[in-house]
């Protein structure tokens, strides 16, 4: 019995260890990295479809290293939908690229999205850098992008009928010009 | 020279319903396509910009497939109706000949974008598109139909038949075009998307998409699409050249 008692003690001692290592490493991981993004724009954000945005965002290297080879790209989810937005009509540039940042440095980030459909979004940053298992990213940005409507019959309607109502008249004088001058 | 066979040609189109009711027909289709996109409910939740995309398309489409059917016959008419051998007696040049078919039905072109302006007016309201809207569609159109009555019209010089000049015109034209129908998904692989560089009509709807869904305007974004459009405009301008060469050894009268 206390055999299994101490097998027990030890059971519980071995798995305490394990947790404290890995919440040890986790910790490390988070607080050693250097890299820090910031969405600078997230008030401008609202809009609506079919308007143009800038999203401004800042990385910055608190550390004492430069840092090379960083990809950086947005992240858009439709909340409604609780669905990743695919971003082909919404960003021409997906991704940029830093090749290097030096310690202490700052550098802009802009991404220049279209909004394409009406509803609320939320948006992150991403950061992978070449080497590194766990990405940096930025704290999440909250918009909405307000519906339109396109209707405008008041606009189409006099185009849609007057533009062929104008070439068939212009066609009926060339005729007329033509048997007049015949007959003439 | 030249100036007095597109003049010519002007006035049998002009003058003519068959020639002006090209235009009417496009103006119909154009009407219908814009009315469509701009009230229709669930048609009018498309963005904008993809609104114009789609006009763009038609219009190019229209205008390739109208001065096609025109350009096929254009030269062919000229043996069929037996004014070839009457034509080629004066003191005229084969290059003149050319040079004043290839204006005229570069003019019908013309006249189908000028028809379009209206439309490209009333889709791109309110937004700061209509400039480049109009001057792409222009731009990338004329480029496609200049490439096109160049391929058409050498086939008329190796064919001296309207009937299989047209018929092989719609066959390429109808070639060119089904890509650009496929989905994304089908264009990724490599054969796809070698096939996509060269076919001048996908390189057309790429750059319009370029322009007018991801908003890349400059001439300079534009390159990989519009280099190849002029290189599919030269290829087609040295098989005219070859055609020419060819429909001169043969003669007015084609022996055999």
């Amino acid at each position: 019995m206390d055999d299994i008692k101490r097998l027990l003690m030890l059971g519980v001692l071995g798995s305490l260890l394990i947790l404290s290592m890995a919440y040890a490493y986790a910790e490390n991981q988070t607080i050693n990295q250097p890299l820090t993004l910031r969405i600078l724009s997230e008030k401008t954000l609202s809009g609506t479809a079919g308007d143009f945005a800038t999203v401004k965002a800042q990385i910055n290297n608190s550390g004492l290293q430069p840092l090379n080879d960083i990809t950086t790209y947005i992240s858009l989810v439709d909340e409604s939908n609780k669905m990743p937005v695919d971003l082909e009509d919404w960003s021409a540039e997906k991704g940029l690229f830093i090749g290097t940042i030096d310690a202490g440095q700052a550098l802009p980030l802009n991404w220049k999205i279209h909004f394409v459909k009406a509803g609320k979004y939320s948006l992150i940053i991403v950061a992978e850098i070449t080497g590194q298992e766990i990405p940096q990213v930025s704290g999440i940005v909250h918009f909405t992008v307000n519906s339109k409507r396109n209707l405008n019959p008041g606009q189409v309607l006099p185009v849609a009928l007057g533009t062929p109502i104008v070439v068939l008249f212009i066609m009926l004088l060339l005729n007329y010009k033509r048997n007049s001058s015949k007959s003439s | 020279m030249f100036r007095n066979i597109w003049l010519k040609e002007l006035k049998e189109q002009l003058y003519t319903w068959k020639g002006t009711l090209w235009l009417v027909i496009s103006s119909l289709t154009f009407s219908l396509i814009s009315y469509l996109l701009l009230t229709d409910k669930e048609l009018s939740l498309l963005d904008q910009t993809e609104m114009m995309w789609m006009l763009a398309k038609v219009i190019i489409s229209i205008g390739l497939l109208i001065v096609s059917i025109d350009a096929s016959s254009i030269i062919s008419n000229e043996f069929e109706k037996e004014t070839a051998e009457s034509l080629f007696l004066s003191p005229i040049k084969m290059k003149d000949f050319v040079s004043g078919k290839l204006l005229a039905s570069l003019t019908l072109w013309l006249l189908i974008f000028i028809v379009s302006i209206p439309y490209i007016l009333v889709t791109s309201a309110g937004t700061k598109l209509f400039f480049p809207f109009f001057y792409y569609v222009f731009l990338l159109g004329s480029l496609g139909v200049f490439g096109f009555i160049m391929l058409i019209f050498a086939i008329s010089l190796l064919f001296r038949s309207s009937k299989n000049t047209l018929t092989t015109s719609l066959v390429v034209l109808l070639a060119l075009f089904i890509p650009s129908l496929f989905s994304t998904t089908l264009k990724n692989n490599s054969f796809a998307l070698a096939l996509g560089k060269v076919n001048p009509v996908d390189n057309i709807f790429s750059s319009l998409d370029n322009v007018l869904v991801d908003y890349q305007t400059s001439l300079f974004h534009n390159g990989q699409f519009i280099l190849p459009l002029a290189l599919f405009c030269l290829i087609t301008l040295m098989f005219l050249v070859y055609a020419t060469k060819r429909f001169k050894q043969a003669g007015v009268v084609k022996n055999g």
